[in-house]
């Protein structure tokens, strides 16, 4: 996240909110990822005006309307291509996306990659209830097999994927994992995300108690288990160990998996424009006159 | 054909010098004060397969690629083949002979054969590379192409590679010098006079649409690969960073244009090509641009279609696609563009209506184009009117949607102070939060569509071409418009009462235009390289004229002669 957009306001987490009320169902996981957001930035000191905030489209994709800060409600799977390029644009702000699994992973998936591998300077905050909830209950890219959903009723036929091996994978350099019942360690992972210059990547476990009837608030408890203290963050190969549930007892961990410093793409860019001599006043009567015949 | 034109047509197979032939015979043309105007065809494989490039030159403006040729040079046995049954009396054909692939038919009657060995000259200087510089040599004792000027460009071209290349490439220009003038010229093609080079650069449509970005003053531009747009992107690629620009190679059209979105929306001025498969798929997002409000810019360098259809080929068939491509009801500006100049100029157009209006504009350019080099007068960037977004002063309270008297709304970047706003493709009020009251719905609906009507006034009259009654009057678009002027010019000149009107600013449509052409005509012609006669619909659907389609869909551009015996026909 750029430097500019940081630590230079001192607000308390609540100023954060915006006047549009939370439309949430009451027991929702998103309520506790808020609160997180809205610590996580308040204790980043995150400027707001110097802050966009991006979503898609789905319940976790109203995030935006309910903080303060620029902001931009996209289309279904669209807010990390958008993001993109308003970093880009702009790489004196700060970036941010909240969206969620089937947004991100399903009709997304063809952004997530190129973001992660690219470095892209931004945080993308991933609400993962394993179902679509603005649609009513259909199974999502994350949805175990035995959820009976609106249109799996005898079941899902397929395997759900791993966002957090998918991430890794992909060369995101900030991965980490929370879950909605613990908001403050959802605060102090996003705020590491949002502290960190690169692309941030934060799955968050999030109950859906109105469609989601498998992936209950206990499920969840019992799933996850704290990352071990000695755990060395740049480690890629044990990262991705200890994303595989298989290898871990069948425990999801929760906490910082993996972090390395590495160029982003709006740096790597500017590298080009200084080795091409480039400004804003150019003249560009010099690249017409390299069309001469 | 106009008096003073040639037109020489250079074919083989891909791989073996025909693009830089064609590039070099059109340079030392332009050097030598002539007009340019090239065409090329290729076929979609990387290697090999038939390839063909075209340079029509005169003294005087040439607007299109001509009805046919009047020197063509084989590379190749296939070549001769594919192209024989152009061949009229008076032709003169230059073919690689003995030693090449083929020993060709006995030439029709009048038609002047020059047999040169240029495979077996180019084996005997170990540089079969060089066949094309055999060629190229006797092209240039055939028909006047001063041979200094010539060698001027080959040096400037080959300089870079090493005297030795160079060398070898003159040595086997030289060869094909000596072969041709030991031959009898029979023909009567040659080059006009050389003049004083004008003050011109030579650039091909889609270079030239990556120049108009830059003169319009993009600093973001994302694209996906997709023939035949990416030329385009490759122009920007070069030259954008040397501005300070930012470049984007996106993983699909999607992606290209939701980076616009964000861009746009962060204060970029923005821009992406494509070709029609990727304007589909940017369809939805230019829904949420019209809705949202944001500027962005779109050329789509047509093809043929549908789906993958003919992707190197020309057709015109994108227009339905450019003025209702999306979901619900969304204002959308679209631009054509005539010739490799209006690339540069409707560019900068497009991208100064974007930014005024707060809405995508698309720009249709076509395959035929795109690629097509062109000499047009060097652009003065100082010369171009450069219009950015209505930004808010600061004053009161700051609402993105604001209801205004142009129904136009003042922007605010992130960052500034006291706007924080969102910007969002669901139906809003004045302030971006989510309305959907019926009121609501309508009103912002008719915000958003009365703030691009004045785009009809505002923008450039269509120019009409000829004056008083007509008998046939054309309407078309496009790189067809070149076309039609000298097919209108020709029947003008044979007496015929026949006038052009040639609209650039495809919708919202000049209607009352339209109207008062098609008054003074009996009959209106609407030639365009599609099947379905795409304008044609809409001339019918938002005007009282009855057009007679004229529709053409193999893959290649109108010849003028063409347009002209249609008219007769209609007439």
């Amino acid at each position: 996240m750029s430097v500019a957009a940081l630590n230079k306001v001192q607000m308390k987490f609540k100023e954060y909110k915006s006047e549009v009320p939370v439309v949430w169902c009451p027991g929702c996981g998103h309520h506790g990822i808020l609160n997180g957001v809205y610590r996580a930035l308040a204790d980043a000191g995150v400027d707001p005006t110097k802050l966009m905030s991006i979503s898609g489209i789905g319940c976790s994709s109203r995030t935006p309307y309910f903080i303060q800060s620029y902001k931009m409600h996209t289309l279904h799977g669209r807010a990390g291509a958008v993001a993109t390029g308003a970093q880009l644009a702009r790489p004196d702000l700060a970036v941010m996306v909240t969206g969620g699994d089937g947004d991100g992973f399903s009709i997304g998936g063809g952004h997530m990659p190129h973001m992660a591998r690219k470095n892209v300077n931004m945080t993308y905050v991933l609400y993962d209830n394993g179902i679509y909830g603005l649609t009513k209950g259909q199974y999502s890219p994350t949805s175990r097999p035995e959820m009976k959903a609106y249109t799996t009723p005898y079941g899902g036929p397929e395997d759900p994927m791993n966002p957090l091996l998918y991430m890794l994978t992909y060369g995101a350099t900030y991965v980490a994992q929370a879950f909605a019942g613990k908001p403050k360690l959802c605060a102090e992972l996003i705020k590491g995300a949002l502290e960190h210059r690169g692309f941030s990547y934060v799955n968050i476990f999030s109950q859906c108690p109105s469609f989601n009837k498998i992936d209950t608030i206990q499920f969840y408890r019992n799933l996850v288990q704290e990352i071990p203290e000695d755990h060395d963050t740049s480690d890629l190969g044990r990262a991705i160990e200890l994303s595989r549930p298989e290898s871990n007892g069948g425990k999801a961990p929760m906490g910082l998996l993996y972090k390395k410093d590495k160029p982003t793409l709006d740096e790597r860019m500017q590298e080009i424009v200084e080795k091409v001599g480039g400004h804003a006043d150019y003249d560009v009567n010099k690249i017409i006159q390299m069309s001469r015949p | 054909m106009a008096k003073n034109d040639l037109i020489i047509r250079v074919a083989g197979e891909g791989g073996e010098g025909i693009i830089s032939s064609g590039d070099f015979i059109a340079a030392a043309c332009a050097r030598a004060g002539q007009e340019v105007y090239t065409f090329k065809t290729f076929p979609a494989e990387i290697k090999g397969g038939y390839a063909m490039y075209q340079v029509r030159t005169s003294p005087d403006k040439v607007v299109n690629q001509g009805d046919t040729f009047d020197v063509f040079c084989a590379f190749n046995g296939e070549a001769f083949e594919v192209n024989k049954h152009l061949f009229t009396p008076g032709t003169a054909v230059v073919y690689d002979y003995p030693g090449g692939d083929f020993e060709p038919d006995a030439l029709p009657e009048g038609v002047h054969g020059y047999p040169i060995p240029m495979s077996q000259t180019a084996k005997d200087l170990k540089s079969y590379r060089s066949k094309n510089m055999v060629a190229l040599g006797a092209l240039s004792v055939l028909f006047n192409i001063p041979e200094e000027t010539l060698k001027q460009v080959l040096s400037d071209k080959f300089g870079k590679k090493g005297k030795e290349i160079l060398d070898l490439n003159l040595q086997a220009f030289s060869k094909g010098k000596e072969l041709a003038q030991a031959m009898e010229k029979t023909d009567s093609f040659k080059l006009a006079d050389p003049k004083d080079p004008k003050d011109v650069i030579i650039i091909s449509g889609n270079d030239a649409a990556g120049l108009g970005g830059i003169i319009g003053g993009i600093s973001f531009f994302s694209a996906y690969p997709l023939t035949p747009s990416t030329e385009v992107a490759k122009y920007v690629s070069i030259h954008l960073p040397k501005l300070g620009g930012t470049l984007v190679q996106a993983e699909d059209e999607i992606a290209a244009v939701s980076q616009l979105m964000g861009a746009s929306y962060a204060g970029a001025k923005v821009m992406t090509s494509t070709s029609g498969p990727g304007l589909s798929l940017m369809a939805e997002m230019l829904g949420m641009a019209s809705m949202a409000e944001i500027p962005v810019v779109i050329v789509d360098v047509q093809r043929g279609g549908p789906s993958t259809g003919l992707p190197t080929k020309h057709e015109q068939s994108d227009l339905f696609l450019a003025i209702h491509g999306t979901h619900g009801d969304a204002p959308r500006i679209v631009l054509s563009v005539e010739d490799v100049k209006d690339c540069v100029d409707m560019t900068v157009e497009a991208l100064n209506l974007a930014e005024k209006y707060q809405n995508p504009v698309i720009l249709l350019s076509d395959g035929s184009l795109a690629f097509s080099t062109q000499t047009i007068p060097t652009p003065d960037p100082s010369s171009y009117e450069i219009i950015n977004r209505k930004r808010w002063d600061g004053e009161g309270e700051y609402l993105r949607y604001k209801l205004t008297d142009d129904n136009i709304s003042p922007m605010a970047d992130p960052g500034t102070e006291n706007a924080m706003h969102i910007a969002t493709g669901l139906e809003h009020g004045e302030n971006g939060a989510p309305k959907w009251t019926p009121d609501n719905h309508e009103l912002m609906h008719r915000k958003r569509f009365n703030k691009i009507k004045p785009v009809v006034e505002e923008y450039t009259p269509v120019e009409v071409d000829g004056d008083g009654d007509a008998d046939v009057g054309v309407i078309t678009w496009g790189s067809t418009i070149g076309v039609v002027r000298e097919a209108v010019a020709r029947l003008r000149a044979d007496g015929h009462k026949v006038k052009g009107f040639y609209p650039k600013l495809m919708w919202p449509m000049p209607v009352d235009q339209y109207e008062e052409f098609a008054k003074t005509c009996k009959k209106i012609l609407v030639p365009e390289v599609n099947f379905q006669g795409q304008l044609s619909h809409f001339i019918r659907s938002e005007t009282s004229i009855q057009p007679i389609p004229y529709t053409i869909c193999g893959g290649l551009p109108f010849t003028p002669a063409m347009v002209v015996d249609k008219v007769k026909e209609v007439i």
